[in-house]
């Protein structure tokens, strides 16, 4: 049994950020690295943050006691380079629709303002099983976070969606797999602020990495095949085109 | 506290908050597959454009219309039947409303196209098409308040009767240019 959770623990950790390499490539090949610079410095930063936290996880380098802190710091740098990214697909939506962006701006604001004040509140109204332990206290402040980028993930989808705004396949794709990201977040902290038994601990270990895991494949997946809407052509004969043409000109006399 | 607020607490909070995020997952993923469903027609936009009557809308928010049934009817049956012309606006632009999104995912779908010029056209119809959902809804609300409270007086909508005219227009554009290429092809 140790052995198989074992087996699952690594690949869930290894196989993820093999798979974040091709998404690199594939945005260095398709020159999307100029148009997502902050997603790309995100995939690029995950993938040394994991190199770096696999080295010193190494029992022969004797930094098992360096981990806590190297990873808490990397998560921080990760937490906020999400928060980029979101901007950065927010940014790239709006860029075109000059009427809309203002609007969208102060939404944008508000919305943040309201998810940092509900994040807040969360953390004030259900402080009951507090343990003073670093990892409980980053539990606290990280399901806080997820509660913010879930919402704005959510913000961004309803937003374009209520103006009939695209997003674009690739953006579409990060956005998705954020969502996906930030939703498993926000269970995997909101469980580690309860009491845990060891083998639900264990279990609950699974859940961010194969969270993640889930996450890169979707952008993987929006890389190679991206979603586009395909127009059905018209069989029509060109008298009723004309036809349409008289209509709109009579409409404007 | 409140204790409805307290109630929701006492509850175990892992829960609600995996119930809360295993929602936003199906709610994504919903999206997501509506945003891979098949062709869209350029039949069914222009068959959505032709499904509204335009010119009753038109006069339903007409200024001058309204300043007519002012000076004929006694104040109490003004205001009675402002509000239902309200009503009636307001459904037609709930259905302008429709059609502006529908505009907009055939525009961004135009984008897509190899032909720069039908592109260059589908972004055009894309843009419109959101500035035209944008007043649809904002043209929505004031219709609400008029109907709601007949006595307030508030601009007509123009601009929007206005946007449908030039969305028409460039999907009028858009047929011909692409039957124009289909024949040459």
């Amino acid at each position: 049994m140790i052995h198989w959770y074992n087996l699952v623990l690594l690949y869930l950790w290894i196989a993820p950020h093999l798979l974040l390499t091709w998404v690199a490539f594939l945005l260095l090949k398709r020159r999307l690295h100029v148009k997502y610079p902050v997603f790309f410095g995100y995939v690029c930063y995950e993938i040394i943050e994991f190199v770096l936290l696999f080295l010193v996880s190494q029992r022969n380098l004797n930094l098992g006691a360096y981990y806590a802190h190297i990873y808490l710091g990397t998560l921080a740098i990760s937490t906020a380079l999400r928060f980029g990214v979101i901007q950065e697909i927010f940014d790239n939506i709006f860029r075109e629709q000059k009427q809309s962006e203002t609007v969208a701006r102060v939404s944008l604001r508000w919305t943040t303002l309201f998810l940092v004040t509900l994040a807040i509140l969360c953390s004030v109204f259900s402080s009951g099983h507090t343990s003073s332990t670093l990892i409980a206290g980053t539990a606290w402040v990280e399901r806080g976070v997820a509660i913010i980028q879930c919402g704005l993930v959510l913000f961004l989808f309803l937003f374009s969606g209520l103006l009939g705004l695209s997003l674009q396949s690739y953006a579409f794709g990060m956005a998705f797999g954020f969502g996906v990201l930030s939703s498993v977040e926000l269970a995997n902290w909101a469980m580690h602020t309860e009491d845990l038994s060891v083998s639900a601990a264990k279990v609950l270990n699974l859940l961010p990495t194969g969270g993640y895991h889930v996450a890169v494949v979707v952008w993987l997946g929006y890389l190679i095949i991206p979603a586009r809407i395909r127009i059905q052509h018209s069989e029509r004969p060109m008298a009723e085109v004309k036809e349409w043409n008289l209509a709109l000109k009579r409409f404007l006399l | 506290m409140e204790p409805g607020i307290e109630a929701i607490f006492a509850m175990n909070p892992a829960a609600i908050y995996i119930g809360l995020a295993v929602l936003v997952v199906i709610a994504l993923t919903s999206v997501a597959v509506r945003q891979r469903r098949g062709p869209l027609a350029l039949d069914h936009a222009r068959s959505l454009m032709g499904s509204l009557d335009i010119e009753a809308f038109r006069n339903l928010v007409d200024p001058e219309e309204e300043m007519f049934l002012r000076s004929c009817l006694p104040a109490d049956e003004f205001l009675k039947i402002k509000r239902e012309r309200a009503w009636a606006a307001l459904a037609y632009a709930r259905a302008l409303s429709h059609i502006a999104l529908q505009f907009s995912r055939f525009g961004n779908a135009a984008r897509g196209s190899d032909d720069p010029s039908l592109a260059e056209l589908g972004k055009q119809i894309a843009a419109d098409a959101v500035e035209m959902r944008m007043l649809a809804l904002a043209t929505m609300g004031r219709l609400f308040i008029i109907a709601t409270f007949p006595s307030l007086r508030l601009p007509s909508p123009q601009s929007l009767i206005e946007h449908h005219g030039r969305s028409i227009g460039l999907l009028a554009r858009y047929s011909m240019l692409q039957s124009a290429r289909r024949q040459t092809s």
